[in-house]
């Protein structure tokens, strides 16, 4: 698995315990375990997308760089078999 | 994959309920030219749209309909907030409130349900971007209808924003199907589709 494959599966996960611990949270908000999971795993995303978009192009269309080419249509879509 | 976001992409503040008004602006949430067979149209499209730039149109533009889904919902909740059973009644509503009192449910203004019919994909590059040039302007038509039947300016403001996208989205649809013919064979763009014919795929030059 190249560089690329290994952050977007890193984003993918850590996204993924996010989501699923706001879930949680949106019916125990006063839950500090899962307060502190969640940001624990928040941080970590942040600095994988961070990576992410400074070597391998935007995530969103709010989170492009400047640069010489409109990116967003250029890379793969994830429903793309080869993606 | 989608996030959330708290906030709405024109804001929507309406001093004056009026359920008049709701029962006809209703029709951009689930009528047959309305905001959810938008975004369903264009989410759905794009999996069989081989290039990558006219796949990132319809994905942006269906997304930005979402947004507008939630525009006509919050129009919708704001014109039907704090009714009378006697309000109800007077403004004709009646007949909606039985089955769904103050929610908001997709259906056209004459009371049809939304319809999966109003979503055209028909898995060839050619034919879905005309389908969505036309669906971009019968849009833009309901909304000029609805601003000729409406006199509130808190009401008019969002639905004249919405209208401008419409032809927004109508050119950036134009770009695509530019862009997708240049991607085609010029010689006969009708002679192959290339959503399904993958041998044709690579530009002839």
């Amino acid at each position: 698995m190249n560089e690329q494959k290994k952050l977007q599966r890193m984003i993918e996960t850590y996204s993924f315990v996010i989501y699923e611990t706001a879930l949680y949270l949106d019916t125990h908000p006063r839950c500090h375990a899962a307060l502190e999971y969640y940001a624990k795993y928040n941080a970590r995303l942040r600095e994988a997308v961070e990576k992410y978009e400074s070597r391998f192009g935007p995530m969103t269309v709010f989170s492009g760089r400047n640069c010489e080419e409109w990116q967003w249509v250029k890379d793969p879509w994830p429903w793309e078999y080869n993606a | 994959m989608w996030i959330y976001e708290r906030k709405l992409q024109f804001p929507v503040k309406i001093k004056n309920p009026d359920p008049r008004y709701a029962k006809i602006i209703i029709s951009q949430l689930g009528g047959p030219d309305g905001e959810l067979g938008a975004s369903t149209r264009y989410l759905n499209q794009r999996f069989s749209m081989p290039y990558r730039d006219v796949a990132g149109i319809l994905t942006d533009v269906g997304t930005e309909e979402l947004a507008h889904v939630e525009m006509i919902g919050t129009i919708l909740h704001q014109l039907t907030r704090n009714m009378s059973a006697e309000d109800v009644s007077r403004a004709g509503l009646d007949a909606y409130f039985v089955d769904h009192t103050a929610g908001v449910y997709p259906q056209s203004a004459g009371g049809v349900p939304f319809d999966v019919k109003y979503v055209g994909v028909k898995g060839d590059v050619i034919a879905d971007l005309n389908e969505d040039l036309a669906a971009e302007q019968k849009a833009r038509v309901t909304y000029d209808n609805l601003l000729r039947l409406i006199d509130d300016r808190d009401v008019c403001e969002p639905l004249k924003f919405l209208r401008a996208r419409e032809l927004v989205h109508y050119q950036r649809f134009g770009d695509a199907l530019r862009s997708a013919q240049d991607q085609m064979d010029a010689q006969n763009f009708y002679g192959w589709n290339p959503a399904f014919d993958k041998m044709h795929h690579v530009k002839k030059s």
